[in-house]
């Protein structure tokens, strides 16, 4: 009590500005404190939660054995693969376990095929997970939406099709994504037609994960991309664009010739890209002819694709551009011409003295 | 009477290591599991298997380091199935080269590993 005076007085008897800093630094040192004790209680709860996840696993992991091992033996189903089916049946309701159950069954699906496979996937039927997803799916909550689609898709649910496909317009892009991914992967290209009435973007990433999928199937027989390279939707167009030159799609090529007029640079650059590709020869009068009202970036590609596909006869094309002030145009006009005809080249040099020296020195050497 | 053969796995997936070890005591055979390279050396060298089954990506050390262990400093000739997922072609080509005689392409069916594994330990 006495030192609480001595210390009340001292207090009172700072400055105003000292006696604020001392209330200040106690203040901080109070959310200190209890910072650090709530951290250390999140860390022990959350080291809590990892010790009975592995537990849960290891329990689950050994229910499922028992229950696949039974299985392959009878058809019926024995009152162990019954009891683990009502395990599950009780647990979905816990968020917590049903998500361990969920990992389990997908750690081993993922990684075998055959009737281990369609055994793990019946399972899943009929322990009612899949009407837990079907639930997920109706939730208000974006993120709930999304895992419930894609666990859809992990087990191969396509009798959830109808549903999954409602939510193609669904405002938050996440869903969407998963859709589209439930979509390809159950049904592989003719999952693709969601493309014929997209209005909204495709993602760079949604693209790529959507190609990756693809790359799966055993039936590489792609259907006609017409309709998706003439969409006014933007990303549509670039994506058919990304199968054409994957899937090597020469019976598109006079729509690709239509498309080098199209708006949107990013498509017209990436259209040279898939020409160059499939070597239409078709599309280089085309190229050579407007050439000059291209943009430099077109023009870069468009010398891009010569280096692929010249002939002599394109040799007054590639003289013009030999001089062209852009680094890379001259580059591949000299270096195409120096294939074409030596002679043409030899002469180019003793008419023109304005050559950057290291760059003829590179194409003589090379 | 035969003698039962020695099989070490080395998987990081521990339900699928379990159902193969399942599959294989089930077939007769002795299988030691090993959850990362570095315990799939120990058991290799502390059991002298007649077959090793590894997968590419594990912790530690690789499905790559404990075939080149294998055959190059233990000199063993003990036949390796390789398990590789999608788009790990080039690995299995480097497996190849180092000493692997087989490989499994993930997801696979264990019925068809026991089959590839019976025709290499008649």
């Amino acid at each position: 009590m006495e030192t609480f005076k001595i210390l009340q007085n001292y207090f009172q008897q700072l400055p105003i500005e000292l006696q604020l800093v001392w209330i200040l630094s106690s203040f901080l040192a109070c959310i200190v404190i209890t910072l650090s004790i709530y951290l250390k209680f999140l860390r022990n709860l959350l080291r809590k939660k990892e010790v009975l996840k592995i537990k849960l696993q290891h329990k689950y992991e050994g229910l499922l054995l028992s229950y696949l091992f039974e299985e392959s033996n009878d058809n019926e189903l024995s009152e162990h693969q019954n009891e683990f089916i009502k395990i599950i049946q009780s647990k979905i309701n816990d968020d917590f376990k049903r998500k361990i159950i969920v990992e389990t069954l997908l750690k081993l699906k993922n990684e075998v095929s055959g009737e281990i496979e369609r055994a793990i996937q019946n399972l899943y039927l009929k322990s009612n997970l899949k009407e837990y997803a079907y639930q997920q799916i109706k939730s208000k909550k974006r993120y709930i939406v999304a895992n419930g689609i894609k666990e859809l898709a992990q087990f191969k649910v396509k009798e959830a099709y109808p549903e999954v496909k409602k939510l193609l317009k669904h405002p938050k892009k996440e869903v969407r994504k998963e859709v589209e991914l439930y979509l390809v992967s159950l049904f592989h290209f003719e999952g693709l037609e969601f493309l014929n009435n997209l209005k909204v973007n495709l993602s760079e990433w949604d693209q790529i994960e959507l190609l990756e999928e693809l790359k799966h199937f055993e039936n590489q027989e792609i259907p006609d991309i017409t309709p998706w390279l003439k969409s006014k939707n933007e990303t549509v167009v670039l994506f058919s664009l990304k199968l054409a030159k994957i899937y090597n799609k020469y019976e598109i090529v006079d729509t690709l010739i239509q498309l080098l007029n199209h708006t949107n640079q990013k498509i017209r650059l990436q259209v040279i890209d898939v020409i160059t590709h499939l070597q239409v020869l078709d599309a280089k009068e085309i190229l050579k002819n407007s050439f000059k009202v291209r943009s430099l970036e077109e023009q870069i590609a468009t010398l891009k694709m010569f280096e692929n596909i010249y002939e002599p006869n394109d040799e007054d094309f590639i003289i013009e551009n030999s001089t062209n002030n852009n680094f890379e145009i001259q580059y591949s006009a000299l270096k195409m011409l120096k294939n074409i005809s030596e002679k043409s080249f030899n002469n180019l040099l003793k008419k023109n003295n304005n050559f950057d020296n290291n760059i003829l020195k590179f194409i003589q050497n090379n | 009477m035969n003698e039962t053969k020695n099989i070490v796995l080395a998987e990081d997936n521990t339900t699928l290591s379990q159902l193969l070890k399942f599959r294989l005591q089930k077939e007769g055979y002795t299988a030691f599991i090993a959850q990362d390279g570095k315990q799939a050396i120990e058991l290799i060298e502390k059991h002298n298997p007649n077959l090793i089954l590894t997968d590419i990506m594990m912790p530690f050390i690789s499905g790559l380091e404990v075939i080149s262990h294998v055959k190059n400093k233990l000199k063993l000739e003990t036949p390796i199935i390789v398990f590789s997922a999608a788009g790990q072609e080039e690995m299995v080509l480097k497996a190849f080269n180092l000493g692997a005689t087989d490989f499994m392409a993930k997801p696979f069916s264990p019925n068809e590993l026991i089959i590839r594994i019976k025709r290499i330990l008649i």
